[in-house]
């Protein structure tokens, strides 16, 4: 910006803005916009990390040239002598199937930088180099050829799959064998398009795992949401007043929502531990509960316990939220009310939650969304366990990605998060209005 | 409601503040035990205290490496996003562009966002650009995900800044960008220290990315460090309990010296003034 002004020139104002903008917004859009579009586009594929036929969405035929390469000097060399000394009908079908894949072959070297393509693999296999540069791995098919071209191997799979069950000759069987296998390695490198549509989604909604994993969530959100309300207001309305010793409430009632959730989930995996935790030993005594094993090992005990944790965890935050919007009512309102008669209910209800109302519902659109998407604290405490019975949907969607590394159907998962979480916002939103945007921008 | 503070309160105040830093406590307490004792009974005190766990915890796993990558990549990401965040929210809330409203309303819906909706494509980018097991892949997306709030936090505390200031520095000759670094940064410097210190938490708290993108022992975070303790047959508490209260000390270590800035910050969002 220097160097521009001293040629003389200078941006104007707004010029200016919008460059100050610009890296957020860039930044936003690559790191959060573009990967819900993303995760919108793979829920539509049969997308899965772990298969080497599916390891990316395409929405067209494409040779793995790597692969095909690779394995064309064997199909041929065990087509060839197969096809020499085999008898009668397995010779027959063989030198047909020969000639049917040299002529897809052929067909495949003619097509548009096709050959060129070719050899430039074909050196690199030869020297043992991997092929890690995908746009030259990877090449287009056109449809009608990649069509007639997997459906004769795979008919030829199918053929020499039924002359090896017929066949009592095991020299001949161990050799069909191996060519049925190079002829899977060459089906294999040629990439059907994997766009299935709604398939995953059909798939999800009518998955129980799916229904109970919401519901737990739901469940989840709304106990523990409720009760870090409930507490931090009372909290709040109890220490809003001069005493001795603030400083020290204050720091102990944030170190709990400053440590990592992580961190606070595993000290709670101990505490209720069913043989060392304190928490289950004392509980067990008072009669809370049965059995000291109880609070990780019962699907409801469980859900207890992540509960009673995400509230240690996050009421002192809530209380003190509400605890700034109370400072803000003017002391002039209460002594008023202390005129006209009004008692502690009625004050409370006539001008402390009315007056409390914007921070109340800012502090449950925030806490809702956050329990909602809970993850660590689930995944860290139980795992989801026992039987699946405290799993969030963020927690099986994470499972369904990086443990089954279906990208497809883990991005079903992802878009239903998110979609909740919309509806949940725009609920909240329109509930809460327009002026927690007035309040920000604008020189208002 | 200025209400006197009776006995009765601060008993209240008592079991208030030793209920939350229960956990805390008898965390601490097992830390010192013998391993022994941890699991034979439920005495709070021991009778001979050790440090034994303690030197577990950092021989049967790096926790020393955990703790520099969290420092190393919460501050990378303090800086960072601090500096893009200030820029666009001293531009919201000052210069005269349009589409304020449209931005910030992206900007709140982008806070919002699930973290599980955006991390298979985010896993795909990381790993073509070859980040994975490194500072940066972390870096990049704590970034993104702390650039919602702080801006918005930022934007709170760039209004409170007098108009008149900045009015006499123009008249004086001063390009906005000057106006930006020598009037409003300073005067705005409580702010930013304070989004800072909710950024540097943020960060260093992270988990599900943290899980997936540094999956190597070397570069783990503390969070996913701390959650991988347990071997497959045994948990070993005492090494788990020791290597919480070492993580935990930063954290109060901060917390202490700036509560005054973090709850100002929280509170900043949601309270209007």
């Amino acid at each position: 910006m220097g160097e521009k002004k001293k040629r003389g020139f200078s941006l104007t104002e707004s010029q200016l803005g919008y460059l100050m903008v610009l890296p957020a917004i860039i930044l936003i859009s690559v790191i959060t916009l573009w990967p819900i579009a993303q995760s919108f586009y793979n829920s539509l594929f049969d997308y899965r990390l772990n298969d080497p036929t599916r390891n990316q969405t395409t929405l067209n035929y494409q040779i793995d040239l790597e692969t095909y390469v690779d394995n064309q000097f064997y199909l041929e060399r065990d087509l060839s002598s197969l096809a020499s000394s085999a008898q009668g009908e397995v010779q027959a079908y063989l030198e047909q199937l020969e000639m049917d894949i040299a002529s897809h072959h052929q067909e495949l070297l003619e097509l548009d930088g096709m050959a060129e393509q070719y050899d430039e693999v074909d050196d690199m296999v030869m020297m043992f180099q991997p092929v890690n540069d995908s746009d030259l791995r990877y090449a287009r098919l056109p449809n009608d050829f990649a069509e007639s071209y997997t459906e004769t191997i795979e008919d030829g799979r199918a053929q020499i799959q039924q002359f090896i069950e017929t066949t009592s000759d095991e020299g001949l069987e161990d050799e069909l064998t191996s060519l049925g296998a190079s002829l899977l390695t060459t089906d294999r490198s040629l990439i059907r398009p994997n766009f299935i549509g709604l398939t995953n989604y059909g798939k999800y909604l009518q998955d129980d795992r799916m229904w109970r994993a919401m519901w737990n969530t739901v469940l989840f959100t709304t106990v523990s949401v409720f009760f870090e309300l409930v507490i931090g207001l009372a909290v709040a309305l109890v220490i809003n007043r001069a005493f001795f010793g603030r400083g020290i409430v204050r720091a102990s009632v944030l170190i709990p929502w400053a440590i990592p959730t992580a961190v606070g989930a595993m000290m709670w995996r101990y505490l209720y531990d069913g043989q060392s935790g304190v928490v289950s030993h004392y509980f067990a005594q008072l009669g809370i509960i049965s059995d000291s094993s109880v609070l990780l090992s019962t699907g409801s005990g469980a859900m207890a316990a992540i509960i009673l944790a995400d509230v240690w965890k996050t009421t002192p935050y809530m209380a003190l939220l509400l605890l700034a919007g109370l400072q803000t009512i003017p002391r002039t309102l209460y002594e008023a009310a202390e005129v006209d008669g009004a008692n502690k209910i009625q004050t409370f209800i006539k001008i402390t939650l009315p007056m409390l109302k914007s921070a109340i519902l800012v502090a449950l659109l925030f806490r809702t969304l956050d329990a909602f998407r809970v993850f660590d604290l689930i995944y860290v405490l139980t795992g989801g366990g026992p039987a699946n019975r405290t799993e969030s949907i963020s927690v099986y969607a994470y499972k369904v990605l990086f443990a089954q590394q279906n990208f497809g159907e883990g991005a079903v998962l992802s878009v239903i998060v998110f979609i909740s979480v919309a509806i949940i916002s725009t609920l909240f939103i329109k509930i809460i209005g327009s002026d927690l945007f007035e309040s920000r921008g604008g020189r208002g | 409601m200025e209400k006197k503070a009776g006995i009765k309160f601060y008993v209240f105040l008592s079991l208030f503040v030793f209920v939350i830093m229960f956990p805390f406590i008898w965390v601490f307490l097992t830390s010192i035990k013998p391993p022994i004792e941890i699991f034979s009974g439920f005495n709070w005190f021991t009778t001979n205290p050790t440090f034994q766990s303690y030197i577990s915890a950092f021989n049967t796993r790096p926790l020393h490496l955990y703790m520099w990558n969290s420092f190393a990549v919460s501050t990378l990401t303090t800086v960072l996003a601090i500096s893009v965040a200030s820029l666009a929210a001293y531009a919201l809330t000052r210069l005269p562009i349009r589409f304020k409203g449209v931005i910030l309303g992206v900007v709140l819906a982008a806070a919002m966002f699930p973290q599980i909706a955006i991390i298979s494509p985010i896993y795909n980018l990381i790993t073509g650009l070859g980040l994975r097991n490194s500072y940066l892949g972390l870096v990049i997306p704590y970034i993104t995900v702390s650039l919602p709030l702080a801006i918005w936090i930022l934007a709170t505390f760039f209004k409170k800044i007098p108009y008149e200031l900045e009015e006499s520095a123009k008249l004086d000759g001063a390009t906005p960008f000057q106006t930006f670094r020598k009037i409003i940064f300073p005067l705005a410097a409580p702010g930013v220290f304070t989004t800072a210190i909710l950024v540097f938490i943020a960060a260093w708290n992270e988990y599900l990315f943290a899980l997936t993108i540094n999956t190597a022992d070397r570069w783990r975070t503390i969070p996913v460090g701390l959650s991988m303790y347990e071997s497959q047959y045994t948990i070993p508490w005492g090494d788990i309990t020791a290597a919480t209260v070492v993580v935990t000390i930063p954290i109060v270590i901060i917390v202490l010296l700036f509560q005054r800035r973090i709850v100002a910050g929280l509170t900043s969002g949601s309270v209007k003034e």
